[in-house]
Parts: C-alpha cells; structure tokens; sequence
C-alpha cells in the first residue's frame, strides 16, 4: 500500500442552483486503501462520488484522480463507477453487456475480457442471459464486473448495497476486500455503518455537503463512527 | 473509432430484441398519414395534391423522428446507462455519432414504410423517383437526426422532455425543411432536383454534424 494519495479533492463545491449539495470538502485518499463515505440522504455523498467520477463538474474547487489532472480533463479512464443503479442495458445479454463497456473504454480483447470477469464473478453459466433477468445481487455482481472492465486503479461505488440480501451484501463485502488486496483505491458510500465498517480503512461522514467527522485505521473505531453518524442524520 | 461502432451497435441490437423505438415512430407516422388522408379536402392522385404531398410527407417524417428521438436517450435513463456513456474516456463526440447514426437508420426504416404509406394512401408518385427522393430523404434527415440527437441528450434530463425537444429541435430544423421540401418538391413535378436545395441541405447538415459532435462533449456533464 503506497502513501501517496490515489484522489485528492480541494475545497469542493457543487451547487444546483440555490441548493449547496457539496460545500468545500477537502479530501485524500492514500492508493490503495478503502473510504467509506457515510451520511444521512440529501448529504451529498452521491455528488461527491459524481465529481470524483467526472460525471459532473465542481462549481468550485479541484480534483486530481490517480495522478491524473481533472481541471483540464478528467481521468475518466482510471476510474470505475458504480451508482445507484447497475448501468446494464437489460436487452443486451451479460457478456454482451461487458464486451460493450471494453469497446467504451477502449480495451484490446473485448471478449476475452468479459469471459475472464464472468468467471471471477461466478456469473460464467449465465453469460448469455439478458441482464434483464438478473436477479438484484447477480446484476449488481455483473455491474461490478463493469465498473472493473478496464482495469481501474480507483473504483467508485454509490450505495452498493442497496437492495442487496444479506448474502449477496456478504459477497459483495467480498469482493471490495478483493479490490482492495489488488491494491485498488476504493471509495465507497454508504448507510451501511457495520459493512462500511468490515471492509474501510477510513471513514468521513458529510452532513449537509460538509465533512463533520473522519476516522482511520482499521479496525474503524465503531463507536465514535456510529455516534458521528447519529449526529449527521440528528438522532442521539 | 471503436466507440462511434460500439454505441453503433448497441442501439441496433437494443432496438431489435426490443422494437421499443421503430414500432413506435412506425405507428406514429402511419396515424399522421391516415388523418391526412381523412382531413384533406382533394382526391388522392390528384393535381392539387401533388403540391401539398412533399410539404405533408417532411411533417410525417419530423413528427416520427421526435418521436424516437425523445426515446433514444429516455432509454438510456432507465438503468443510468447514460451515465456509463458519459464516464467512457473517449471523445464524446464519437458517443453523439453512435446515437446519431443509429438515429438515422431507425428513421430511415420508419420513413421507407411511410413512404409506402403515402402511395397507398395518395396515390403519390414515388416509385418512379424512388433512388433520387431516397438520396433527398437520406440528406435531410441526417441534419434532422444530427442536431435532434444533441438536443435530446440535452432535454433527456429536463423535467419536460417530451415538450423540450420540439421546442428547441423545431426552430432550428427550418433549414433542412426548406432544403428537403424544396427539393422532394421539385424531383415530384420534373423528375430532376436543382443544386440549390441540395446545397442547402449539405450545409446544413455539414454545419450540424460538426457543432453538434464539438457541442456533446459538455452535454453529458451533470
């Protein structure tokens, strides 16, 4: 795990009109490690992700991903994303749904790639049904997959276990600790305080678009997390 | 490259296991025929027809390709797909000429059956010109489907969409109607087309393609 911060994030501001969703939040994420942004809704941790994605543009403020220099043109390349919802097209079978993201990103075997992340995501028997007849946990499996297509060193993912059963929450919890011992940067937002807290090495919870706590070293210090929680979402 | 073949391929296949689109504008366009065909007030094959048919042939035409041009990108809400377009590292500009060129060829399929609406229903006299109205329907609508694939990736997120697109398409697509109508027009009466039509229609299609493939790089920043 090196030092050096895979994303850092200067005074981040994103405004929708009137509305503040993000209000200079300063951050840094060492490569390699995992954050769990954590924070009641409306807290701008969608936003968050959103800009460190270059999905949308800071109203004011700067992001540097991998290295790589967002105030002129963002590293889209190096970042994978998974959002709210799996991103699949459901007429397009699995595999299909796979070679497609390669050929977005530009990957030299579209095929081979999508046969080797079918395996290593148990879903090679169903590599040609529609995604449209995936249950939730095998297409978020798949959206994983997708979001992983083209090799990123830093992986974004919004709510990722969301609808999710305990044992597919379980496989997924997996899979970042996966990503994580593959040496990528992972930046994970969540209501999820236990597996938040399973799989991060540092934590922040926003409130109202502002950092109101941060907390490193995992384990992750579940009380004062869970108490900085209750306070962001105004529950004692 | 790959990308513009890609998005290419992707809403061909999309639209051929689910005919969500063509069906759709299909449909459309043949209603438009059959209310023209009861609201005009002069006989199908008739001389005063004729002048009116290239005029209610681009109204059909436009009226479908709002129609899919509004799903085109509404499709690429329903899973945030749209959002999976916008994070590829690639020119978006060769995302617009994916969506552009899948655009126009759906279109191009709806307008061939219209086509053979309006001589069932018209008697109108396509079949003889039917190589050349096909190389002015081509050209008029790839400007349409060129600045309606920008301006429905811009009203896709829109809290009115459906009444965006032809708000902000309508106006700007005076260019190509004049070209298209003019010169289907004139092919209908003499068999021939002047170049100036034609002219008109490259450049604006020239004109289009261009603005819009540089304009789509900020249309899907959020």
């Amino acid at each position: 795990m090196s030092d050096a911060p895979a994303i850092v994030a200067r005074g981040l501001t994103k405004q929708f009109g009137p509305v503040v969703a993000l209000a200079g939040v300063d951050l840094e994420v060492p490569a390699g490690t995992v954050l769990a942004v954590l924070g009641p809704n409306g807290a701008g941790k969608t936003t968050l992700l959103r800009l460190l994605a270059g999905l949308a543009r800071p109203s004011a403020g700067s992001v540097r991903v991998d290295g790589g220099d967002a105030d002129r043109r963002h590293p889209r390349g190096r970042v994978g994303f998974i959002g709210h919802h799996t991103m699949l097209y459901p007429a397009l079978t699995a595999r299909e749904n796979l070679v497609f993201a390669a050929r977005l990103y530009g990957v030299a075997d579209p095929g081979g790639r999508a046969e080797q992340l079918l395996t290593r995501n148990g879903l090679a028997a169903y590599a040609d049904w529609p995604a449209g007849s995936f249950s939730r946990g095998m297409a978020q499996r798949l959206a994983i997959a997708r979001g992983l297509v083209h090799d990123p060193a830093v992986m974004l993912l919004d709510e990722p276990f969301t609808g999710l059963d305990a044992p597919a929450a379980e496989r997924l919890v997996a899979s970042l600790r996966e990503l994580r011992e593959e040496g990528r940067t992972c930046v994970l937002a969540t209501h999820d305080l236990a597996r938040a807290g399973a799989v991060a090495d540092r934590a922040l919870v926003l409130s109202r678009g502002r950092v109101t706590h941060e907390a490193r070293g995992a384990p992750l210090a579940a009380e004062s997390l869970e108490r900085a929680y209750r306070a962001a979402v105004g529950v004692t | 490259m790959s990308v513009f073949l890609a998005i290419l391929w992707k809403d061909l296949v999309t639209e051929w296991r689910s005919r969500d689109r063509v069906v759709a504008m299909g449909l459309f366009a043949l209603l438009v025929v059959v209310v023209l065909h009861f609201a005009l007030p002069v006989a199908p094959g008739g001389r005063e027809l004729e002048a009116f048919l290239p005029g209610l042939l681009w109204v059909a035409y436009v009226f479908a390709a709002l129609l899919g041009l509004n799903r085109a990108f509404a499709l690429e809400l329903e899973n945030e797909t749209l959002s999976a377009l916008a994070l590829a590292p690639a020119d978006r500009g060769w995302i617009f000429l994916g969506k552009a060129a899948a655009n126009w060829i759906l279109l191009g399929l709806v307008q061939a059956a219209t086509a053979v609406a309006f001589v069932l229903a018209f008697q109108a006299p396509f079949g003889a010109v039917a190589a050349p109205l096909a190389g002015i329907v081509a050209l008029g609508s790839l400007g349409l489907c060129a600045v309606g694939t920008l301006f429905g990736a811009i009203s896709v997120r829109t809290r009115y969409r459906e009444v965006m697109l032809p708000l902000l398409l309508l106006p700007l697509l005076v260019p190509v109607l004049l070209g298209a109508v003019r010169a289907t027009a004139e092919l209908l009466q003499t068999g021939r087309v002047s170049f100036a039509p034609l002219q008109l229609l490259i450049v604006t299609d020239v004109v289009f393609l261009i603005a819009s493939f540089l304009g789509f790089e900020y249309v899907l920043d959020e």
